[in-house]
């Protein structure tokens, strides 16, 4: 017998399978299992929801401020702290006790936290120039709580990390897989901003008897974002300004609340006076 | 989220992964080609994994020989693999890597040995050791191969 060496036709140890073929398998096996996830976190929320009552939050957490640099002797402190009370006035069923603090923040940001905390950053309180803008973005807060989206914020974060920490736990890009989770949630996030807007609508229109100047805000957010300033913090979770002012005044329309009426300045000097 | 965040978030990772993709794609091919055409010029020369020879082979001198090569898998073949990893099942992309290692590694085993005008390798061994951050796990993707055995030269040719 006479051995004849001969090379095997192909590469016989490496899979015929093309890489873009096994890419776009795993790809979407990635996708599916992310998906189911966000499904279960979302079911998840919403029963701790259910059976996490107010008191019971608010008791939890009392005490917790997970904003650093508070300005608590901001001159607008006690006339935002006014206004709130009177916002929360209109909503009287509601089980929260609400804290206000003002953040040393140039960014105008508001923010719904678990226990009724409400934060306001100094930016916002520069920008503001009527009390009805500002009592509207105060009663947009109350919305959140009403609508119980802080919790659902929480399951957010959770989701968030999880999501993370699947992508880089298997080595990939995490860039990529941050980005795409935080896209797909803040899909959810415009939703519960619609959702807080209604509310928020809802108390300023009892409180004034009008929504008029409510929507100022949205209204300079849309220009200064037109002219080329960025308004990122505000902008990234919450629809397009020029998508909520239609959105409300239609809302406004259908329920016949009057669209202008009397306005206040902010800050209010002339009470103070 | 704006253009120019939406390039850095978005763009910047998928061109630096596309670009990965066509390189190493380039480059595994020109490897492999380089390999077969390789392969085909050692054909015929006698290489084994016996620790001891044929009884009628006399034996001149032997000496040791060792190949080794360090090679890496490009980015986008990496991600996948890592997917992959979450399920698990068979890495397909990184088996173009291991199969590469592997025959350049003996390549270079028995080009040596020959050029030094041996006739035959005896007791081959292959051995794979993965170059990455030993705290961490992480770190380069690549692994050297290193082929390794007896060279020895007979009193006449076979």
């Amino acid at each position: 017998m006479r051995f004849e060496p001969r090379a095997p036709d192909a590469e016989i140890n490496v899979s015929k399978t093309h890489p873009l073929v096994e890419a776009s398998t795993v790809l979407l096996g990635l996708i599916g299992l992310l998906a189911l996830v966000t499904v279960l976190i979302v079911f998840a929320i919403e029963m701790l929801i259910r059976f996490i009552p107010e008191e019971k939050e608010v008791k939890w957490f009392s005490g917790w401020t997970p904003v650093e640099r508070l300005q608590s002797d901001h001159p607008q402190a006690e006339a935002v702290g006014d206004l709130l009370a009177r916002m929360v006035a209109q909503w009287p069923d509601t089980e929260y006790q609400f804290r206000l603090e003002i953040s040393d923040d140039p960014a105008p940001n508001a923010m719904a936290l678990p226990g009724g905390l409400i934060i306001v950053t100094s930016g916002l309180l520069d920008q503001i120039d009527t009390e009805n803008a500002l009592a509207f973005v105060l009663s947009h807060e109350l919305g959140h709580f009403h609508n119980r989206d802080h919790i659902r914020q929480l399951g957010r974060f959770a989701a968030i990390g999880l999501f993370y920490s699947a992508v880089s736990a298997s080595n990939g890009n995490t860039a990529i897989g941050y980005n795409v989770t935080d896209l797909t949630l803040r899909g959810f996030s415009r939703a519960q901003e619609r959702d807080a807007d209604k509310f928020g609508l809802r108390l300023v229109e009892r409180e004034y008897g009008h929504i008029g100047e409510a929507l100022r805000f949205f209204e300079r957010l849309s220009e200064e974002r037109e002219s080329g300033i960025r308004w990122d913090n505000y902008l990234g979770t919450h629809p397009d300004p020029q998508d909520r002012i239609a959105e409300l005044t239609h809302l406004a329309e259908q329920n016949g609340w009057r669209l202008s009426g009397e306005v206040f300045d902010w800050p209010p000097t002339a009470r103070i006076e | 989220m704006d253009p120019i965040t939406f390039i850095f978030n978005f763009g910047i990772p998928l061109a630096v992964l596309m670009v990965a993709y066509i390189v190493g794609t380039l480059l595994e091919r020109r490897h492999f080609a380089s390999i077969r055409s390789r392969e085909a010029s050692i054909r015929g020369f006698p290489v084994m994994t016996f620790d001891r020879m044929p009884e009628e082979w006399q034996v001149r001198k032997s000496e040791l020989f060792a190949g080794s090569v360090v090679v890496s898998l490009d980015y986008f073949k990496r991600i996948i693999a890592g997917i992959r990893g979450i399920f698990g099942g068979r890495i397909k992309t990184y088996e173009p890597l291991l199969d590469r290692a592997r025959r350049e590694a003996m390549l270079r085993l028995i080009e040596q040995a020959r050029a030094a005008g041996f006739d035959a390798v005896i007791n081959v061994r292959l051995e794979t050791s993965r170059i990455a951050n030993a705290n961490s796990g992480e770190g380069t993707a690549g692994i050297e191969m290193l082929a390794f055995g007896t060279a020895v030269k007979l009193e006449s040719r076979l």
